[in-house]
């Protein structure tokens, strides 16, 4: 129950995070003896500590609907959000096989309603797309719980909690340019995700406007893959024919990063820091080894799916958040993208998905 | 001639296509109110020139004058306009619409521009037939449940639904049985009772004789003659025109001795439901057997059935004693069948490849080596049996749909004379060949007989298996109703049998 | 050309009644024509990419990079160029690869090293090859039909063995086929294993009894079954080879990428269609070029090669490939018929 860990997380964890974000993976998972990094355990190491007050109270059954999990990020969320429900006596989760099909969704969640499920936590597969069924939902007494991809209207939900992809870009580029400080005419590269997704765009900018703090940065190049190793190791490779020297690449999905990464060891290259993002085991294990390129990832904590359970499950039994002054859990929560490096990968190492 | 401009005047066309010269000055003249028969070979540039008539193909050079004025045709919608209709031979009907809507397709009456009113489309569709003399035809229908017959008076109501003062056909006739040509003989003289001129292109010079005014004859993309009286001109002359020589016979003659030996080809109680009723058939080698019957008597469906590619449901076919197994083509094939087929085109030929290929098709495994070809070989070979059968162009090189009917069915006989085959089956081999090359193509057959293959004969030109069989089976609806030999049988006593029981004649 | 002017062993004194060019060596021309074009157009697209990143682009480690990026989708155009030119389609083809890859990366197909994910690999290919000829063969399915049901059942299939996790392979005699210490006289092996693919479909295509009765059938499949071919055979035959080039896609994409997925082969099958035509393969069948299709292949690999070295976005890429593939056709059509 105690949040001790401040002190082994990165300096700039805010009490907001400290609270629903990096704290929901805590070290607490390892006190709970999942301390093995080699054991490859099948559920994932959300903090066992709860977002509410975590004694059994009134039964509630929540509603999940996601898209399909064809996605490492993805599964992870399901992951995390099966377990989680699994700790609690007091709730029963209603999942919907993932469906990336609009309709099917809508669909889904429409019936989720007429079952009358006492909360619902949607993460949507297009958020735009699905707002109409959320307001639905809201308006038929049930309070949803909008996960990562948000709705077009906040009256859609009651609560938002999800990743930061701008915060992502942002303390990306923070951590490159901190490495680069003092190195005139730095080269960086970028190895961006799918980019007909807005939050592609979000996480590009980010890195941008961070990188505008370090007059001695410039990024010389940028190409998207597609968030599959196929595409990242195809769009990597022509990366390291384009750019013969540079001094730092961040890739926006670890995902991809594995192709990105076979890319780089195939041609042979080295020399540079090399950033992730999303929080893979397979990148947190490479970061812990630390004989290769790949020196930190930036974190889109799967997590999140734990955390929305435990804030459905508040909802439902009308609880605040512990911790927190107000009654009412608040309507939007935005996580904090931490970067996992060397130093603090340990602690991460259970959270980390694959 | 006319003291008036002509309602048609095509002066010097000229039309070439890569390495074809298919028109080459060609003029033609129509008067409103006639008949005008276009005679040719295949190849010969009639389909090139209805093609420019109906506005398919632009010429490349040459004036078309309409009612005395010059026009271009650059499509087949301003052909339309002016009031030339075309049926072509391969009718251009969407067999999912209903008869009304392909009547009307492209010009549907309308209200408010868009929404189709499908009860005046029927109706008109409906006063239509009755004028072709088929009011019994519903206009609700759907074509592709419509006979061959049918369907060719859809497409001449289509014709008629615009204001036609122009009509081609081209061989409208082809898939018609006696009284529906009589029928078609009726409308065509409506039609140009009414001022309409048609353009009529037929095979059949006995046709010809009956419905056309003037005849123009077409031969290597010239018009080598205009406008000869239809009725008068002999035929010899008319043939002569076409072929550029004397046909002094067309069959050609049997041999003394009459084909003894084994028959290599038998039949038993062979038979297919609704198709045709149980009969018994031997072919010797050197004998040609004929079959003859109306369209839908049965003949195509005996012939496929034979060769496997429609499955009997009684009876057997043996060759040389053995049982082929049922409804296998390759069965067939290796017992050493081999078919000619009706359509030449969707049944036999590989369009887009060379004759050589065409020719080696069946006998691959001749020329391979553990599945690479021989490829010197195979043109070696596939040269030798074309020259046997005198195909021209005397270079299997070109791709086939260059080479006119009768030179398409020689590669077809050629591909079966490479593989060795015993029993040729022929289904109406002479269809879209032009007199001349017909004579030629019987003579092939004759020397392929003589040479020890056995022959089955479809046709539905009584003439042509009387000429041409040694043996003469006639079907009626289905049934053998005579077998004889030829020499004793003459064309009335065969369309008596064919037509037995039936109104007509 | 010359060689051309003077065919050999023809026979002169009878000229053809259908003009005066012998028909064929238009026809040859034709096929010169449309080889021609495509190669002009990858001529064009090196001197485009050679202007603008000289240094980069003109690189025998570029090269090595374009022709190892074309290897895997070469491979499955080589086997989809089979299906088209018998008249059919096989829109099966990245799933196929997917499941393949993710089959044959398991922990389980792992523990038997590299025999054991190559023999996965290829037998999973030729296994939905099977069901997609059995299918469309005696099943008398429509090929579009049959591959579209492959298609969403193995990518299905490729999730569930995944369950959405990234496939790592760690079996090092894979990975090493993928390193620069692998590569024969400069060639890497991923580029060796596609030439030998295309040299031996352009031979089965242009030299077999296989590959002369694929365009048989393709061309008019009733005249081939008159004519005493077994249609059937022939076309379970081509599904499987299509099937079997997926297998060996997979294999080279596991190279790659050093892990198998279920997101692996992505509209691999738009790609391949998309490379046979513009090579001048007809979608309706009856007439296919290997050639064509590899160069298709290239110019494809050669577009993004050039857009990534001058650092042009995604958008502008794939406008890019949209155009291309327009004026690659238009270009042939206009050059076939005016010649």
């Amino acid at each position: 129950m105690s949040h001790t860990t401040a002190g082994a997380m990165s300096p700039t964890t805010s009490r907001r995070g400290l609270l629903f974000g990096t704290a929901a993976f805590s070290t607490a998972a390892l006190l709970a003896g999942c301390t093995s990094n080699e054991t490859k355990d099948e559920s994932p190491a959300a903090s066992d500590q709860s977002a509410a007050d975590d004694k059994p109270g009134k039964h509630v059954t929540i509603g999940f609907a996601g898209p399909q999990a064809d996605h490492g990020w993805l599964n992870a969320i399901n992951d995390n959000a099966k377990s989680r429900a699994k700790k609690y006596s007091d709730v029963t989760l209603e999942i919907t096989e993932g469906s990336n099909d609009t309709a099917a969704q809508i669909g889904q969640i429409e019936t989720l309603i007429n079952k009358k499920v006492d909360v619902l936590v949607v993460l949507p597969a297009d958020g735009k797309a699905l707002t109409q069924v959320g307001l639905k939902a809201m308006r038929a007494g049930i309070p949803v719980v909008n996960l990562d991809r948000v709705f077009n209207s906040p009256q859609a939900y009651r609560c938002w909690i999800g990743g930061d992809n701008y915060g992502m870009g942002l303390n990306a580029g923070t951590y490159i340019g901190e490495k680069l400080k003092g190195k005139s005419n730095a080269k960086v590269i970028e190895l961006a995700g799918l980019d007909n997704l807005e939050l592609t765009k979000q996480r590009t900018q980010g890195f941008d406007d961070a990188l505008k703090n370090y007059p001695n940065i410039k990024k010389v190049a940028r190409q998207a893959a597609e968030f599959t190793v196929e595409s990242g190791q195809a769009k990597m490779a022509q990366l390291l024919q384009a750019q013969p020297n540079f001094d730092a690449l961040w890739n926006h999905d670890d995902d991809q990063g594995v192709g990105a990464l076979r890319a780089i060891e195939q041609a042979g290259r080295e020399g540079f820091l090399m950033v992730g993002g999303a929080g893979a085991l397979s990148a947190f294990q490479a970061i812990k080894q630390d004989n290769g390129v790949l020196k930190a990832t930036v974190l889109y904590p799967p997590t999140m799916a734990a955390s929305a359970v435990d804030l459905a499950r508040a909802l439902g039994q009308g609880k605040g958040v512990s911790g927190m002054a107000e009654f009412e859990i608040p309507a939007s929560i935005t996580l904090y993208s931490a970067v996992v490096d060397k130093d603090n990968v340990d602690q991460y190492m259970p959270t980390g998905f694959r | 001639m006319a003291p008036e401009s002509p309602l048609l005047s095509m002066s010097g066309i000229t039309k070439s296509f890569p390495g074809v010269r298919a028109l080459d000055g060609v003029d033609l003249d129509v008067q409103a109110g006639e008949v005008h028969c276009l005679l040719g070979q295949n190849g010969a540039g009639k389909s090139t020139l209805i093609k420019v008539l109906a506005g398919a193909h632009e010429p490349d050079t040459g004036t078309i004058r309409w009612h005395g004025e010059e026009v271009t045709l650059r499509s087949p919608i301003a052909a339309m306009r002016l009031g030339i209709a075309t049926i072509y031979q391969e009718l251009d009907l969407v067999e999912h619409l209903s008869v009304a809507e392909n009547v009307h397709l492209g010009h549907e009456p309308t209200a408010a521009g868009f929404v189709v009113r499908r009860k005046t489309a029927r109706a008109s569709t409906g006063l239509l037939l009755k004028r072709l003399g088929h009011p019994e035809i519903d206009p609700a229908r759907l074509v592709g449940e419509l006979s061959a017959a049918h369907r060719q008076i859809v497409s001449m109501a289509r014709a008629l639904s615009h204001d036609v003062r122009l009509i081609v056909m081209d061989e409208p006739s082809a898939a018609l049985d006696p009284d529906e040509v009589d029928n078609l003989f009726r409308i065509v003289g409506d039609l140009t009772a009414e001022g309409v001129a048609v353009v009529y292109i037929s095979h059949r010079l006995e046709e010809i004789r009956r419905i056309g005014d003037r005849v123009t004859v077409l031969k290597d993309g010239r018009a080598v003659a205009g406008g000869l009286p239809a009725k008068s001109t002999p035929t010899r002359e008319v043939v002569a025109l076409m072929t550029g020589r004397n046909v002094e016979y067309i069959f050609p003659e049997r041999p003394a001795s009459g084909a003894n030996g084994a028959p290599v080809l038998e039949v038993q109680r062979l038979a297919r439901e609704g198709e045709f009723a149980p009969f018994d058939l031997e072919v010797r080698p050197g004998e040609i057997v004929g079959l003859a019957g109306l369209v839908g008597s049965g003949r195509s469906e005996i012939l496929e059935t034979i060769y496997g590619a429609r499955k009997p449901s009684a009876g057997q076919v043996r060759v040389d004693g053995r049982v082929l197994r049922p409804g296998s083509v390759r069965a067939a094939v290796r017992a050493g069948l081999g078919l000619a087929p009706e359509e030449r085109k969707a049944q036999a030929l590989l369009m887009l490849e060379s004759v050589t290929r065409n020719v080696s098709v069946s006998s691959m495994s001749r020329f391979s080596h553990g599945g690479w070809i021989d490829r010197g070989a195979e043109k070696g070979a596939a040269r030798a049996a074309t020259r046997e059968l005198s195909l021209r162009p005397d270079n299997p090189s070109v791709p086939i749909r260059t080479l006119s009917g009768g030179n398409q069915q020689k590669a077809v006989l050629a591909r079966w004379l490479l593989r060795g085959c015993r029993v040729l089956l022929l289904d109406e081999p002479t269809r879209g060949v032009d007199v001349g090359a017909r004579a030629e193509l019987y003579a092939v057959i004759r020397r392929l007989a003589d040479e020890g293959l056995a022959v089955l004969l479809v046709s539905s030109e009584v003439p042509e298996v009387l000429g041409l069989a040694d043996r003469v089976l006639v079907l009626r609806e289905g049934r053998v109703v005579h077998s004889a030999p030829a020499r004793e049988l003459d064309e009335h006593r065969v369309l008596d049998l064919v037509m037995e029981g039936s109104p007509a004649s | 050309m010359t060689q051309h002017a003077s065919p050999p062993r023809d026979n002169t004194d009878k000229v053809p009644s259908v003009g005066q060019l012998p028909v064929w060596r238009g026809l040859l021309a034709h096929a010169d024509v449309r080889t021609l074009s495509l190669l002009g157009v990858l001529v064009a697209l090196i001197l485009i990419g050679g202007i603008t990143k000289p240094d980069e682009f003109l690189d025998t480690r570029n090269l090595q990079l374009v022709l190892t990026q074309a290897s895997v989708i070469g491979v499955v155009t080589v086997g989809m160029t089979f299906v088209i030119t018998s008249g059919g389609i096989d829109l099966s083809v990245g799933a196929i690869v997917a499941l393949s890859s993710v089959w044959a990366t398991t922990v389980a197909t792992q523990e038997y090293g590299f025999a054991g994910i190559l023999f996965t690999a290829l037998i999973v290919g030729i296994g939905c090859g099977l069901v997609n000829g059995l299918l469309i063969a005696y099943g008398g399915m429509v090929p579009f039909i049959a591959t579209l049901a492959m298609l969403a059942s193995a990518r299905g299939l490729a999730l569930q063995i995944t369950d959405g996790k990234t496939q790592i392979v760690t079996v090092t005699g894979i990975l090493d086929l993928g390193e620069r210490d692998s590569y024969v006289l400069g060639i890497p092996p991923l580029v060796i294993v596609f030439a030998v693919v295309t040299v031996l479909g352009w031979l089965i295509l242009n030299r077999t009894t296989f590959g002369r009765r694929t365009v048989a059938v393709g061309g008019n499949a009733e005249a081939a079954r008159l004519a005493g071919i077994d249609v059937r055979r022939q076309r379970l035959y081509l599904y499987l080879l299509s099937g079997l080039c997926c297998g060996i896609a997979a294999f080279l994409l596991i190279i790659l990428s050093g892990s198998g997925q279920n997101t692996n082969g992505n509209l691999y099958e738009l790609d391949a269609i998309a490379a046979a035509i513009i090579g001048g393969t007809l979608l309706s069948g009856g007439r296919g070029t290997i050639t064509g299709s590899v160069l298709g292949v290239l110019i494809f690999t050669t577009i993004t090669n050039i857009f990534a070295l001058n650092n042009l976005q995604s958008d502008v890429q794939q406008i890019a490939k949209g155009a291309i593939i327009v004026a690659a056709v238009l270009v042939q059509r206009r050059t076939a018929s005016t010649t």
